[in-house]
């Protein structure tokens, strides 16, 4: 099961967009809509402790940055669309930013399709998060609600406090535990590797 | 109400004159309308939009149980919405439509006044309309129009095919859903949230979904070999089946669509060079 496909940092960051990729960014994009939607407690004003984060984490590990931001991303316009709560632009890029940024982790080694996934990589895992966290609804979503919505920013910004804890709870929470599950399971899976 | 009727969507096309038009009209039509109602909160403008929403749902002959239930469902959540504003922000009506005339006192903090109110009415307007909106466009539109429309308007097919895929695959998760959920109950899960604390229904929560992603992201591998072995992503560009010429219809559309564009370039310089002192248009305030 040796990898050895050394590739550069830029092409980690894009991630290659054969089939595989987009059926599951796809199917990560259905998933988070559909938990958005209806996978929630709520918790303030249209932020509710969302499962949906857990998806990312998952598209994320096997992945990388680009597709896992894609599916929060769009995840969150599809989640606008069958929601019925009104488009809100500013919150689908801060979810592509927090997308972005947990995609991190295979820059850092783990590869959970092979198996991989240690102690250290849940640390960067933890890191990454967090910084992707304040930086999305900290900072992104804040000023993109000022520049498209030019609305009240303090239901914003405690709806962006509320964001950055139940997203951080969830991602870590509930998404680390999955992560070592699924690195696991497909550590024991089989031996046989697909040829390209 | 059960899930997998509420998650439904269309995949053999219609008949009215809504399902007839081309996938790029309707995604036009849809993206307009959709900005058109993010850039205003002017009554005057949200009305009507809503108004084109409910006549465009109707039109298309919905099957009227689901469309009830799900309007019932988004009516309470913003309701609730509503609520939770005005427990956290009573007097909110002052800052966003510039006056407080109390209509009633609850205690010194909780008061209800008519530009609170009419903001609050103006809102649900404003996502009544984004919601039926967007039931039209997801009830008069398949995935492979979807697709195909995604693409005549210049996005990548690979993008577009994400799309496609994604909500096509909306009916299979709550079928998923279901199927876990029965399974769960079976072996003895209470699931009823009227007897469960928070922390069991989150811990629920978790027992639910991680089938959930799993058999999900497992059938990742089947479909990716399906549409490779059919010759998926090996030119730069690909045509639908689903595309086809565009009908009266769609011409028709298509002046309206250019009306929508000067609207939405009207309020764009309305907001910009003539801002008022105030978000929330009212009648009865001259800003």
């Amino acid at each position: 099961m040796e990898t050895n496909n050394k590739k550069s940092i830029g092409k980690m960051l894009i991630g290659t967009w054969n089939t595989r990729t987009i059926v599951a960014v796809a199917i990560g994009v259905a998933l988070f809509g559909v938990l958005m939607v209806y996978g929630g407690i709520k918790v303030f004003t249209n932020t509710s402790l969302t499962s949906a984060m857990v998806v990312v984490a998952v598209v994320a590990a096997m992945f990388g940055p680009l597709p896992a931001a894609v599916t929060a991303g769009l995840g969150n316009v599809l989640a606008d669309l069958i929601g019925g709560w009104g488009f809100w632009f500013d919150w689908s890029i801060g979810n592509f930013v927090l997308g972005f940024f947990t995609g991190l982790i295979p820059i850092f080694g783990a590869r959970i399709e092979d198996g991989i996934f240690t102690v250290k990589h849940a640390i960067w895992y933890v890191v990454c998060v967090l910084v992707g966290n304040i930086l999305a609804f900290g900072v992104v979503t804040p000023i993109l609600t000022y520049v498209f919505y030019s609305s009240e920013l303090t239901i914003t910004w405690m709806q962006a406090f509320s964001a950055i804890i139940s997203d951080g709870i969830v991602l870590i929470v509930v998404g680390l535990p999955l992560l070592f599950f699924l690195a696991n399971r497909n550590a024991k899976k089989n031996n046989l590797v697909k040829e390209d | 109400m059960d899930l997998t009727k509420r998650l439904f969507i269309n995949i053999i096309p219609g008949t009215t004159f809504l399902d007839k038009l081309t996938g790029k009209t309707k995604i036009r039509l849809f993206f307009l309308l959709v900005l058109i109602l993010i850039a205003t909160w002017d009554m005057r403008i949200l009305a009507p939009v809503c108004l084109i929403g409910i006549i465009g749902l109707i039109s298309i002959r919905p099957n009227p149980k689901t469309v009830m239930g799900l309007t019932v469902f988004i009516v309470l959540v913003n309701l609730f919405n509503l609520f939770l504003i005005w427990v956290v922000t009573p007097d909110y009506g002052a800052s966003i439509v510039g006056g407080s005339t109390l209509l009633l006192r609850l205690t010194d903090r909780y008061i209800i006044t008519a530009e609170t109110l009419w903001y609050f009415l103006t809102r649900f307007t404003k996502f009544m309309a984004t919601f039926f909106v967007s039931l039209t466009f997801i009830q008069c539109i398949t995935p492979s129009e979807m697709a195909a429309g995604l693409y005549a308007n210049g996005i990548s097919y690979k993008i577009s095919t994400i799309v496609s895929i994604a909500f096509r695959y909306i009916p299979e998760i709550a079928r998923d859903f279901s199927d876990i959920k029965i399974s769960m109950q079976a072996r003895g899960m209470e699931l009823d949230s009227r007897k469960t604390s928070l922390w069991t229904r989150l811990k629920q929560n978790v027992m639910i979904l991680a089938p959930l992603i799993i058999v999900s992201f497992d059938r990742v591998g089947n479909i990716a070999d399906a549409m490779d072995l059919r010759g998926f992503g090996r030119g730069k560009k690909r045509t639908y089946y689903a595309e086809h010429e565009d009908t009266k219809g769609d011409k028709i559309v298509a002046v309206i669509n250019v009306l929508l564009i000067l609207a939405f370039v009207a309020i764009l310089i309305g907001r910009i060079f003539f801002p008022g002192t105030y978000q929330v248009w009212a009648p009865w305030i001259n800003a």
